[in-house]
């Protein structure tokens, strides 16, 4: 369409021959990278201890480093997590130092006239503030290497079937906020030939109604390609029970954990039990609903059960109590202390480089 | 087998009826076009065929309809997905994935089609439509000829006994069009497929079609018949037709092939009666300075060189024609000259004054540019609305304009329309003067209160061209203008730009539209891989190429005659 567009097209072909080079290495299975994610969330959630901190950005860092250089320039970074990392740690540090006025060491203070900012101002608070910045800006370059190297289509492939025509329409909106951006980009430019200028919230009046009267065509337009070509949004068979079985499932669950948890009934946990069940068994039959198959579904080869075992490895020594867990507690305040490194929980958070050596 | 009875089809809230009272008896295995003018419902009648219409639009369809044995009413659109596969417009907006394969698989994984049987059939679809060397390719890198391909492929891959296709290459360059025909002839030639596509650029698909079905928008009774007999029936009609029908050659001619049978004997004739001469074209003198001025202009785009080193200088009072492939650099030109794309180096100047430092809305006081889309463009509420938009967007004051219209429309319309003498004066005269003289002009005065969205697409375009010259400005850029376009639009279209023209302004169009290309231009310029590779009179750069030839000089080779008017003004 737009000569322009073409030629970045036409550049991105050698970034191409690298992308059959990298599936010839073969990607890694999107469960084995869910489950990597996961390690890193459930880590970062738990501890604050520094050098687990440390271990953990680092080998996201270094997966993400041999990542890159198959998928160069694929997307456009938005955000260098280096750049938010550091306006995070700075923020989080600052905040907390000014919001909580807990600990010995003692920088400076100010009057205690002043609402919120008044009181001692110390180091324990900087600490614990910059810690949390940094187990923050670990989850978000942790999430930049995923967004890179799965594909959002691969992920909800993922997803159960009785969810499919979900999966179908978020597949879709992936595509059409890249095209919205486009057609935005076009408009905008539309109207300033016709000596438009961006002032003030009114001005935008121009770009909006083109915008949603194309938006709402590209839409339909959609709708009727997918229909055409046999695709169901479900909702001609009679059959009711899946959607009993997965509500019933769902107030069940909601119920046992209630009892189990507030009023500690042991009725609670068979209602649990009856209700996951339920909701399972409402799901397999309503992705009987919508009989579809997958083209050329992903493999799992033993690489993908590298990386899910190292993922699981970490993961296992932060939750289970295998070693004596202790260290990832780390808690600046009263007094700054030393933090304490286990090397054996050390060891097992290496179990997360699995994805660098593939 | 495709039937219809006494088919009639309202939209909801329409007055009167979209289609009325089709019937129509298609036979498989052909490969069938759908022609009408623009708003006969080509489009309607083809979304009837697989229950797109009514189940998506709604309102009121009465009659029967019969394919292979189905009523897509009662079966549904999905049901009919497996005997008819339609192919849409334009092909980005029909993609559901973004990779060549997947995108073929879509179909099927729907119909739940084993795995096994999947990879086979995929590559079947794949080898069919010679898409196999593409298959891993993400759709965005493709060209527009290989995107509508794939959705070609897509379509067919539940195997569909019915193809429909609703103008497929409006879209493409000459090149590329070609290349997504000869895959429909193949398809219809090896596999029997029947068909059946809706197309304006009668000269790019007459040659292989089998037969015709003819639309009318005056309620007429719809004309199906072999391609031959339709043709000679209706006004629509590519120039080698119009020619053919004038001279009265039968059988008359479709092809150039057979057109040459006639038109080396006729030329024989006129020559040894008359002494013939190449037929006088306007002539234009390059006097003065130029009003757009483009010097070496260079262009990168993501580490490419879109424009290497182009100048180009258009005239006030002629009309130049960019052509080249889709990625040539044609738009990228005509935006670097309205400053929406800012060169890396070269000098810019519009009517003497440098580009430089100045803002688009600034320089676009001086050009008028109308962008692929027109739809971009529209956004008020009426038609009037927007020429004021624009006016007011450049700080011009203007009053109630709807008096002048009604005053105008008393007493002025027909001089102000004719000679456009109003033109001429400073716009800050009187600006009310200059709206109301223009909607005359370009034949919208009737619709000044209409929602420019509900208009049809040719006076959509008109609207768009009214609010990016209401300015005066002295040069107009149009890019692709004549998508979607019927004959007779078309026409109106080159009559209004031969006015501008005769008026002084300086015209730069980019098209893919040999046969426009051939009724306007007074100088063509062929743009390959961001460089200017041929330029000059139409006669000499058009006639030469095999791509960019029309139709009339491919018949009449050496004579530099390029359209039907410059053959039938000799006789």
């Amino acid at each position: 369409m737009d000569d322009a567009m073409n030629a970045p097209a036409r550049a991105s072909e050698t970034r191409f021959l690298k992308e059959t080079w990298f599936r010839q290495r073969r990607p890694f299975h999107p469960l084995a990278w869910t489950a990597w994610i996961a390690a890193i969330v459930v880590i970062l959630t738990l501890t604050r201890n520094p050098f687990y901190l440390a271990l953990v950005i680092g080998a996201t860092a270094i997966v993400g480093w041999r990542t890159a250089a198959v998928t160069e320039g694929e997307q456009v970074v938005l955000l260098s997590p280096l750049r938010f990392g550091l306006v995070v740690v700075t923020t989080a540090a600052l905040f907390n130092m000014a919001m909580v006025h807990v600990g010995t060491t003692v920088i400076f203070t100010l009057p205690v006239w002043i609402p919120l900012l008044g009181g001692a101002w110390t180091l324990e608070a900087l600490v614990y503030g910059a810690l949390n910045g940094l187990a923050l800006a670990g989850l978000f370059a942790a999430f930049t290497v995923i967004n890179r190297v799965v594909p959002v289509r691969a992920l909800l492939r993922l997803t159960p079937r009785a969810f499919y025509p979900v999966a179908v329409v978020v597949s879709i909106a992936v595509t059409f906020v890249p095209t919205t951006i486009q057609q935005i980009q076009q408009i905008r430019e539309a109207q300033a030939v016709r000596g438009h200028r961006l002032r003030g919230v009114r001005s935008w009046l121009p770009l909006i109604v083109p915008l949603l009267e194309g938006g709402m065509e590209r839409s339909l337009q959609l709708a009727e390609a997918m229909v055409a070509r046999g695709f169901a949004s479900g909702g001609e068979a009679q059959d009711r029970w899946p959607q009993v079985l997965v509500l019933a499932g769902f107030v069940a669950i909601v119920a046992g954990w209630l009892l189990k948890l507030v009023w500690r009934q042991p009725l609670g946990g068979a209602l649990l039990g009856v209700g996951a069940v339920a909701l399972l068994v409402g799901l397999w039959r309503a992705g009987r609903r919508h009989p579809h198959t997958v083209y050329r579904p992903d493999l799992w080869h033993m690489r993908d059960w590298l990386v899910a075992a190292g993922a699981l490895l970490a993961m296992a020594a932060y939750m289970l109590p295998v070693f004596e867990r202790s260290t990832i507690f780390y808690y600046p305040y009263p007094a700054l202390s030393w933090p304490v490194f286990d090397w054996r929980i050390g060891l097992a958070t290496l179990g997360l480089l699995a994805p660098a050596l593939g | 087998m495709i039937r219809l009875e006494q088919l009639t089809y309202t939209y909801p809230g329409a007055a009167s009826p979209a289609l009325s009272n089709i019937s129509l008896d298609l036979p498989d295995s052909q490969l069938i076009l759908l022609i009408g003018p623009s708003g006969a419902g080509k489009s309607t009648l083809l979304r009837c065929l697989n229950g797109l219409t009514p189940h998506f639009s709604g309102g009121a369809l009465r009659g029967n309809v019969r394919v292979e044995g189905l009523d897509p009413v009662a079966a549904t659109p999905r049901v009919l997905s497996r005997h008819v596969g339609f192919v849409f417009q334009d092909p980005e907006a029909q993609f559901v994935t973004d990779r060549v394969e997947d995108e073929i698989a879509f179909a099927l994984e729907n119909a739940a089609m084993p795995p096994q049987a999947m990879r086979v059939r995929v590559e079947e679809t794949l080898e069919l439509l010679d898409l196999t060397p593409l298959r891993d390719r993400p759709l965005k890198q493709l060209s527009g000829g290989e995107r509508q391909r794939v959705a070609i492929a897509a379509a067919l891959a539940l195997r569909p006994s019915i193809l429909v296709l609703d103008e497929p290459t409006s879209q493409l360059d000459p090149k590329s069009a070609e290349d997504v025909l000869n895959a429909l002839v193949r398809l219809n030639h090896d596999l029997g497929l029947t068909v059946i596509l809706a197309e304006h650029r009668l000269e790019r698909v007459l040659p292989y079609v089998d037969s015709i079905i003819y639309l009318p928008d005056d309620g007429s009774p719809v004309i199906f018949d072999d391609a031959r007999s339709v043709m000679r029936q209706v006004e629509l009609a590519p120039p080698l037709v119009t020619v053919g029908k004038a001279l009265d050659w039968q059988p008359l001619p479709l092809t150039i092939k057979e057109g040459l049978r006639f038109s080396r004997p006729w030329l024989t004739e006129q020559c040894a009666r008359a002494g013939l001469g190449p037929r006088h074209r306007r002539h234009f003198a390059h006097t003065g300075a130029p009003y757009l001025h483009a010097h070496n202009v260079k262009v990168r785009y993501g580490g490419q060189e879109v424009l290497r080193s182009v100048d180009l200088e258009v005239w006030p009072g002629e009309i130049v024609v960019l052509m080249g492939r889709n990625g040539a650099g044609k738009t990228t030109l005509l935006r670097a000259l309205v400053g929406l794309v800012r060169p890396q180096s070269g000098d810019i100047r519009i009517d003497g004054k440098p580009n430089t430092g100045r803002d688009v809305a600034d320089i676009c006081q001086q050009v008028g540019y109308l962008p692929q889309d027109p739809n971009t463009l529209l956004f008020a509420e009426s038609v009037g609305e927007e020429l004021t938009v624009t006016l007011r967007n450049h700080g011009v004051e203007i009053g109630d304009w709807r008096l002048e219209i009604e005053r105008l429309s008393d007493w002025e319309i027909g001089s102000v329309g004719e000679t456009g003498a109003n033109l001429q004066s400073p716009i800050s005269q009187s600006p009310n003067r200059s709206i109301a003289g223009l909607l005359t002009r370009l034949n919208l005065l009737a619709k000044a209160d209409a929602y420019p969205r509900d208009l049809s697409v040719g006076e959509r375009q008109r609207v768009a061209l009214a609010a990016v010259t209401v300015t005066r400005p002295g040069a107009l850029l149009l890019d692709e203008p004549t998508r979607g376009l019927d004959y007779a639009t078309k026409r109106e279209l080159e009559r209004l730009l031969h006015g501008w023209r005769d008026d002084g302004m300086a015209i730069l169009v980019v098209t893919h539209d040999v046969e426009l290309a051939a009724a306007i231009a007074d100088r063509v310029i062929l743009m390959s891989q961001g460089e200017i590779i041929a330029e000059g009179e139409p006669a000499e750069v058009m006639a030469t190429s095999p791509l960019f030839a029309p139709q009339v000089a491919k018949l009449f080779p050496e004579t530099g005659w390029l359209t039907a008017d410059d053959v039938l003004g000799v006789k």
